[in-house]
């Protein structure tokens, strides 16, 4: 056991630290629209330009292939910056993108991950549908075959920037006859097919990045369908295990930045000597503390066996309860400052205090991930 | 970066847990419940041959060598073993002994000389003169040392300094417990946090400790919604069961992995290893206390009798998160110290 970072992992860590500083886009990100699009890719262009797009992605993919604490030294410094980590590149870079590199085609690999990675594109997922949320697997969107090509007809919902992106990862039922795992197909779908309608969903954080997507007869090349037709599922998984393995850990580290702002906040505001806010505050540090090390104990595995392990659940459950706990706290000790809804200003905690309800609905809720957790890692029955 | 354990790891943790589980089952442990002292000699005196209370200390001061890191794997696993007698203060005290210059008394407390454990009672103090205030001394019975530690220092007494011990009935009753109250005494050898930070190292092995105690409970629970039957069905296909199942994995995983990184950043000597070793401590505890609580929860009637081992968890947990101050004062502390690196 070794917590220090070997003598290269270190010198990568200078080599970001430095570029990072010195190119981070450090005026404030448009809120929504074209303006924020524009600046997450351009931002990415500006990392692939330098050589930091897709760390640990694999060489051939045109990623760079380096070790996944090589990978955590870029989020934790990433962290560091206070910039938004889930953005209109999120589903491109951490999961359209390594489920194209796990099952895709060559020919579809070279026609989508380049441009991912260079920041051409945005990328959403249509996954969740009114009637299937947490039971993703009864999904209905319906998926004609027509020569060489599907005939999508349905609707999905939380899509997050569906009205900002270009491709869609894409689940549909290609075989209503098959159990309800067995006739499901990912395709990737161009968001600007004809009979594609977008309609934003206002949140309770005053965001209005969540969409409905209604299909009527969109028409998507038999070429687009990833893994094979009734494969869907399975594609599907291993997408999303990876959302629950790794895909956080720039949301694991910021945490830990956002307690220690608190603190410091705290004591500006001569509020650690009230025993509550200070113990309050000192837990937060504490759990946050523990989260790292399990994301650490996570990577650690992970260098060891490829496959995620039982604490990408774990890691999704805590942090959801614990950002929605120091968030509540951070309210807690602006007081009446926190009334005042002030997105465009230095200080968003009344803004992520309201998006915290949202993440441990997002991705799996809290009551699925404890389902996987007892299920598959302690073999509780069904 | 690696916080799995190495091969030499994994074999510290395989050879104590079938020691523990040969020597000091939870069946022994209760035999000795009702003997005066709650060590087994045999067994203590293995367990010194095995060299677990000089494992940490470096050779040049007669110890095996190990690190922080490599003696959280062996307290992890007497939390999960239930087995009783003064191995953390007697580890302890050899370190008190080696570093304040005492070695031969730090080579007998290392062949298996018992020390208590002096848990140092609200307003009582410990300084560079000596102590004063009441102690609790828990274990040690045929202890003539007892060690008392705080984050600044710790120190070794002979039990009669301190005034007339008053033999208690502890809440714990694998464990044994007397008081006495001082109005001064000195320590026989003492040793500063700047020399060794022997508090702070105490604290990381009661989380070690304790973390063995979260993943026993947790494991005790998830068996019991597997195998009992109610309705026709294992009751774990309730969530109700199967939730509080899955957060007792949860607390245990992460309490584990903070242990892991407390012990290291102490043998690394960073500048954050007490703010990581008190979190330790405190997300250990959390994990013990509501793990072993939850666990008597879940097994209904049978975890609430004597006969089932859950109280007894129950019971240690507690015990052990009052040895180095409580996590309230931990709390107190961890606020102030600088942030994280």
């Amino acid at each position: 056991m070794e917590l220090a970072f070997s003598a290269e992992d270190n010198a990568f860590r200078d080599e970001v630290r430095t570029w990072l500083v010195e190119h981070a886009p450090l005026e404030r990100r448009p809120r929504r629209g074209v303006a924020m699009r524009e600046f997450d890719l351009n931002w990415q262009r500006l990392q692939f330009e330098a050589g930091w797009a897709g760390i640990a992605w694999p060489v051939e993919y045109g990623g760079r292939g380096l070790p996944l604490t090589q990978q955590l030294i870029w989020y934790e410094e990433y962290a560091k910056l206070g910039m938004k980590a889930i953005d209109t590149r999120f589903v491109g870079l951490s999961h359209a993108g390594p489920t194209l590199i796990a099952r895709a085609s060559p020919e579809q690999q070279a026609d989508h991950l380049p441009h991912i990675l260079r920041g051409d594109v945005v990328w959403c997922q249509g996954f969740s549908e009114p009637e299937a949320g947490s039971d993703l697997a009864s999904l209905r969107t319906r998926a004609e075959l027509d020569g060489d090509e599907l005939v999508v007809t349905g609707q999905k919902i939380w899509t997050s920037y569906a009205h900002l992106a270009d491709w869609q990862e894409l689940l549909v039922r290609t075989d209503p006859g098959l159990p309800k795992h067995k006739g499901i197909t990912w395709v990737i779908c161009d968001m600007r097919s004809p009979g594609i309608d977008v309609r934003p969903i206002h949140t309770m954080d005053n965001g209005e990045d969540f969409c409905e997507v209604f299909y009527d007869e969109v028409r998507i090349p038999l070429a687009n369908v990833v893994g094979g037709i009734n494969n869907g599922w399975s594609v599907a998984m291993s997408t999303l295990s990876f959302e629950r393995g790794t895909a956080f850990t720039i949301d694991q580290v910021q945490l830990s930045s956002t307690v220690e702002r608190l603190i410091d906040l705290a004591r500006d505001r001569s509020l650690l000597g009230d025993d509550e806010i200070a113990h309050s505050l000192a837990r937060a540090r504490a759990d946050v503390a523990a989260l790292r090390a399990l994301t650490y104990l996570g990577i650690s595995r992970n260098l060891r066996s490829p496959e995620p392990g039982p604490e990408g659940s774990m890691l999704k459950l805590q942090w959801a309860d614990l950002n929605k706990r120091i968030m509540r706290l951070a309210v807690e000790i602006l007081g009446a400052t926190s009334l005042a809804y002030n997105e465009e200003g230095e200080d968003i905690w009344s803004e992520l205090f309201l998006l915290s309800y949202g993440i441990s609905i997002g991705g799996g809720t809290s009551e699925i991930q404890r389902n996987i957790i007892a299920e598959r890692v302690l073999g509780l029955p069904r | 970066m690696d916080l799995l354990p190495t091969p030499e790891q994994e074999e510290i943790i395989s050879s104590a847990a079938a020691f523990l589980a040969d020597a000091l089952p939870p069946q022994r442990t209760r035999e000795l419940i009702d003997e005066p002292s709650n060590v087994d000699p045999k067994a203590w005196l293995a367990a010194a041959d095995l060299g677990w209370f000089a494992l940490g200390l470096r050779s040049d001061l007669g110890g095996v060598g190990c690190g922080l890191a490599d003696e959280v794997l062996l307290f992890r696993e007497i939390g999960r073993s239930l087995a009783g007698g003064p191995f953390l203060a007697t580890t302890l005290a050899a370190r008190v002994a080696a570093f304040g210059g005492d070695a031969q008394l730090g080579h007998e407390i290392g062949a298996g000389r018992q020390v208590g454990f002096g848990v140092l009672g609200p307003g009582g103090t410990l300084d560079p003169g000596g102590i004063a205030g009441t102690v609790h001394m828990v274990d040690g019975h045929d202890a003539d040392l007892v060690l008392v530690a705080t984050h600044k220092r710790a120190g070794l007494f002979a039990p009669a300094d301190l005034g007339d011990l008053v033999a208690l009935e502890c809440i714990d009753p694998t464990a044994r417990l007397a008081r006495a109250t001082t109005t001064g005494a000195a320590p026989l050898v003492a040793v500063g946090a700047d020399v060794d930070p022997v508090g702070l190292r105490g604290t990381v092995l009661v989380a070690a400790q304790l973390t063995g105690i979260a993943e026993a409970t947790a494991a005790l629970s998830a068996e019991h919604a597997k195998n009992r039957i109610q309705f026709g069905r294992p009751i774990g296909v309730n969530q109700a069961v199967k939730h509080p199942c899955a957060d007792m994995a949860v607390r245990a995983e992460l309490a584990w992995a903070q242990v892991a990184v407390g012990a290291l950043a102490t043998d690394e000597a960073r500048a954050d290893a007490e703010l990581q070793g008190l979190s330790a401590f405190v997300v250990a505890a959390d994990a013990a206390e509501r793990n072993a609580a939850a666990t008597v929860q879940v097994l209904g009637g049978m975890g609430f009798t004597f006969e089932h081992d859950a109280n007894l968890y129950v019971k240690r947990a507690f015990l052990l998160t009052q040895l180095l101050g409580s996590v309230r004062l931990a709390l107190s502390r961890l606020v102030l110290l600088p942030g994280p690196l």
